[in-house]
């Protein structure tokens, strides 16, 4: 249902305004283009570059994009690792495997079983969180460096595209094309920590069929409970799957792609934790002769987690449908419309302490959606959508949104917008059971509902010259009926869910590009974030309100990428991350970064670290969470 | 580019029927084709005729109007592929025996230019023509990217053998 071309006029013109202004911060004439590889020459964006389109500036959100050099050059292993480059985004480890991710606060507070559930999150066009608890499982989502293309970062709530979950921030996470990943690919990076390895090749057949079929494989040994205490928490990765792109004609083009995917994360009382995913997807794109464009893309995901040893174990089956439209209705208004349907079978089995009641459920999901952009003024245009979204547990949820972008010049685009999102029921918030001794102790609340955003944003994106380009984006944001904890009257167990707390929060996020010579670009990212929650009238008040979200009030980025001759790569990303008010986690700067070398065409060999400022540190607090080390790896890569 | 290419294409459909309505192909794509221009000959193998000695240079012919400039110029000083340097040449009308191993025609009107060296060893490049007389190697624009095809039998009945390479970036091959 979170399909790709439904979200073109915000999301695509957003992202192709912000990759104009990043290309043609360095490629204007021949002579930027003189070192690039013919594969990259061909991936240099003319349209946006251009900026012949007045859409494109149309850019209403906070939107950050991952180009594929910013992951190939990080050094990043995994995806969680690759999105700390996201300065909207709030990345924190909690284990060998764990991470929290969000965007503008709400990150939970796992010590009072509230965790990250307020994101969308996109491979592909697949939903990838998870419907049992609308969080994602990071250690189960995995791409091949070398084969993404790019990854968007939206901060903000998308929901009247997107849907439901789109809640704090989407994350679109694209591959490229089978066509654009041609040949043979061998590459591993080996260090004390970690080793990860890949193997792709992808072949053409015929004029307009194009393949690829990888391979990829990781392992990272444990981290610290305390000192020279290991946690136990090993983990292990394997990965595959494939890609077909067909363009039977000019005006259409077919995908079909699939991954199979199998983990092993050590526990030590709990039992080892086994991964497991499956899924295929086909998508169809028809692009009309008028500019217009329909597609339809339908999926199946198959996802569970087992643990091995108390016997805990769910899987997940998703059938997924969507259609959409675009309708190009001229150079200034454009009209899109759409709409999906989910259904996600839950398969659980509980143990003696954790069990959901019922164990099985059949969840649908059902959405449809029109946006309209009225261009209205020369450089101004007002984009008015609406979703409908049925949601298996409470009904029909009302998502609208307006944004208003004002783009006098090239240079300088204005935009503000206000919108509403929510965050639906899922089975852990209704149906769960925790007991101690067959006495429930925690369980779902029968009454949970929807949890509430409206959103007010504004933000500029500023073209400073050729080489420079910045964005601003400020935000505040209304909530209720958040979720917490609520006691039981007299007897107070057993605990359960209720939409008990409401807020708000504003914050600002800026960040900055500038190519001072040709081989090196700096960058520079800023969050700030104020958030302030309190009990509705009629809650117990218990744990306290900050339970929804233990976030850094600051965090602050600066990237430098550079590059020596012709074949050398020197990057370096450093981060600092605020401290955290409760439990209170100290702030910390940490650094990561990689040096390339390009012996031939063929051949690249490189050095990369994580976290290379400590040997060990703490990102989240220590009743939730482990050290995570310092890593250093050495990279090889081979292509034929 | 993109796994939703299709929803780039369309984009950049869009953006391609603007800019050439409003003001013609912007400078950049131009560029770009230049580039690709000289980056094209390490992944092609010409037949031996087509060089009269192992160090002759490597000649990269535009025909008519040059849309490139002098920067296409400046940008192959000092190259060399396989022993050979690598030239920029005008030429106004196209016949045969003028030696060029890569020839750019550019505009609509190519029909004439390829037929003078149809029987030469010259890797003819086009852009994209939708009347069907296009060069061995025709530039298209996919999703807001200068991308190519490739006629791979008209480049064999020539003699030129294009690499796989080449052949795998290629948005389409006819055999």
């Amino acid at each position: 249902m979170k399909g790709s071309l439904r979200t073109r006029r915000f999301r695509d013109i957003a992202a192709a305004g912000l990759l104009s202004l990043a290309a043609s911060a360095h490629a204007q004439s021949i002579e930027d283009l003189r070192d690039l590889s013919l594969d990259e020459l061909a991936s240099v964006n003319i349209s946006s570059v251009s900026k012949s389109n007045q859409a494109l500036a149309d850019a209403p959100a906070a939107i950050f994009v991952i180009t594929h050099d910013d992951i190939v050059r990080s050094g990043a292993t995994t995806l969680p690792e690759v999105l700390r480059l996201a300065p909207n985004l709030y990345v924190a480890q909690n284990s060998a495997s764990g991470y929290t991710i969000t965007a503008r606060g709400l990150s939970g507070n796992p010590g009072f079983v509230n965790f990250t559930n307020k994101l969308l999150v996109l491979i592909d066009g697949r939903s990838v969180y998870s419907p049992f608890y609308s969080g994602v499982f990071w250690d189960m989502q995995d791409t091949l460096p070398d084969d993404t293309e790019r990854i968007e970062v939206v901060s903000g709530p998308g929901a009247t595209l997107w849907g439901a979950n789109a809640f704090s921030g989407v994350i679109n996470i694209i591959t490229r094309r089978s066509g654009e990943t041609q040949g043979l690919l061998v590459a591993g990076d080996a260090g004390a920590r970690e080793r990860s390895g890949e193997l792709r090749y992808g072949g053409r057949f015929g004029g307009n069929l194009t393949a690829r079929l990888y391979l990829r494989g990781l392992n990272r040994d444990a981290t610290l409970t305390g000192p020279g205490t290991s946690a136990h928490d090993r983990w292990w990765r394997i990965q595959s799957g494939f890609r077909l792109d067909w363009t039977p004609s000019e005006r259409d083009a077919l995908t079909l792609q699939g991954d199979l995917m199998n983990g092993r994360i050590d526990g030590l009382n709990a039992g080892d934790t086994l991964t497991r995913n499956r899924n295929l997807l086909a998508r169809w794109t028809r692009t009309q002769t008028d500019g217009g464009a329909f597609e339809v893309q339908a999926y199946f995901d198959r996802s569970g987690r087992d643990i091995l040893q108390n016997g805990g174990r769910f899987w997940i089956n998703s059938y997924d449908l969507y259609v959409q439209h675009n309708n190009a209705v001229g150079a200034k208004d454009d009209f899109v419309w759409g709409g999906g349907i989910r259904a996600s079978r839950l398969d659980t089995v509980g143990n003696a302490t954790v069990y959901m009641l019922p164990p099985k459920r059949t969840l649908l999901l059902a959405n449809v959606f029109a946006q309209y952009g009225w261009g209205f003024a020369r450089g101004a245009k007002l984009t008015l959508g609406v979703k409908l979204e049925k949601d298996p547990y409470v009904g029909t949820s009302l998502l609208p949104t307006a944004r208003l972008a004002w783009k006098p010049g090239d240079a300088f685009l204005l935009w503000s917008s206000v919108s509403r999102a929510v965050r639906s029921p899922t089975p852990f918030d209704r149906d769960v059971v925790e007991a101690r001794n067959g006495v429930p102790l925690l369980v779902g609340g029968a009454n949970f509902r929807t949890e509430k955003l409206t959103a007010f944003e504004a933000g500029t994106r500023i073209q400073a010259a050729s080489n420079a380009a910045f964005s601003l984006s400020a935000y505040y944001n209304l909530y209720d009926d958040l979720k917490a904890l609520e006691i039981t009257p007299v007897t107070t167990i057993p605990l359960y869910w209720a939409n008990a707390i409401k807020g708000h929060a504003y914050g600002v996020e800026a960040w900055g590009d500038i190519s001072l010579t040709r081989w090196w670009k700096l960058r520079a990212g800023l969050t700030l974030l104020h958030e302030q929650f309190r009990f509705k009238p009629g809650a117990s008040g218990f744990l306290g309100a900050n339970q929804v979200g233990n976030d850094p009030p600051r965090q602050a980025t600066l990237s430098s990428a550079f590059n020596l001759g012709r074949h050398v790569s020197i990057d370096a990303n450093l981060r600092y991350v605020g401290t955290l008010p409760r439990p209170v986690v100290p702030s910390y700067y940490e650094l990561g970064g990689r040096i390339g070398w390009r012996v031939n065409d063929q051949l690249q060999l490189s050095v990369s670290g994580m976290n290379l400022l400590h040997k060990w540190h703490q990102e989240l607090p220590a009743s939730v969470a482990t050290q995570v080390p310092r890593s250093i790896l050495a990279g090889l890569k081979w292509r034929i | 580019m993109a796994n939703i290419g299709p929803s780039i294409a369309l984009f950049a459909l869009l953006a391609a029927a603007q800019g050439s309505a409003a003001r013609g192909a912007q400078p950049i794509e131009y560029a770009v084709k230049a580039s690709y221009l000289y980056k094209f000959a390490p992944f092609v193998q010409w037949p031996q005729t087509a060089f009269e000695t192992p160090t002759a240079p490597l000649s990269i012919c535009i025909a008519g109007s040059d849309p490139f400039g002098p920067a296409l110029v400046e940008a192959v000083r000092g190259q060399r592929v396989n022993g050979h340097p690598i030239v920029v040449r005008h030429v106004e009308a196209v016949r045969s025996g003028l030696a060029c191993q890569i020839l750019f025609v550019g505009g609509e009107e190519s029909g004439g230019a390829l037929q003078a060296v149809a029987h030469e060893p010259t890797l003819t490049v086009t852009d994209h023509n939708k009347s069907g007389a296009g060069g061995m190697i025709q530039f298209v624009m996919v999703a807001g990217r200068v991308r190519f095809s490739i006629d791979q039998a008209a480049a064999q009945g020539s003699g030129i053998a294009i690499s796989s390479k080449l052949l795998g970036l290629a948005v389409s091959v006819n055999r």
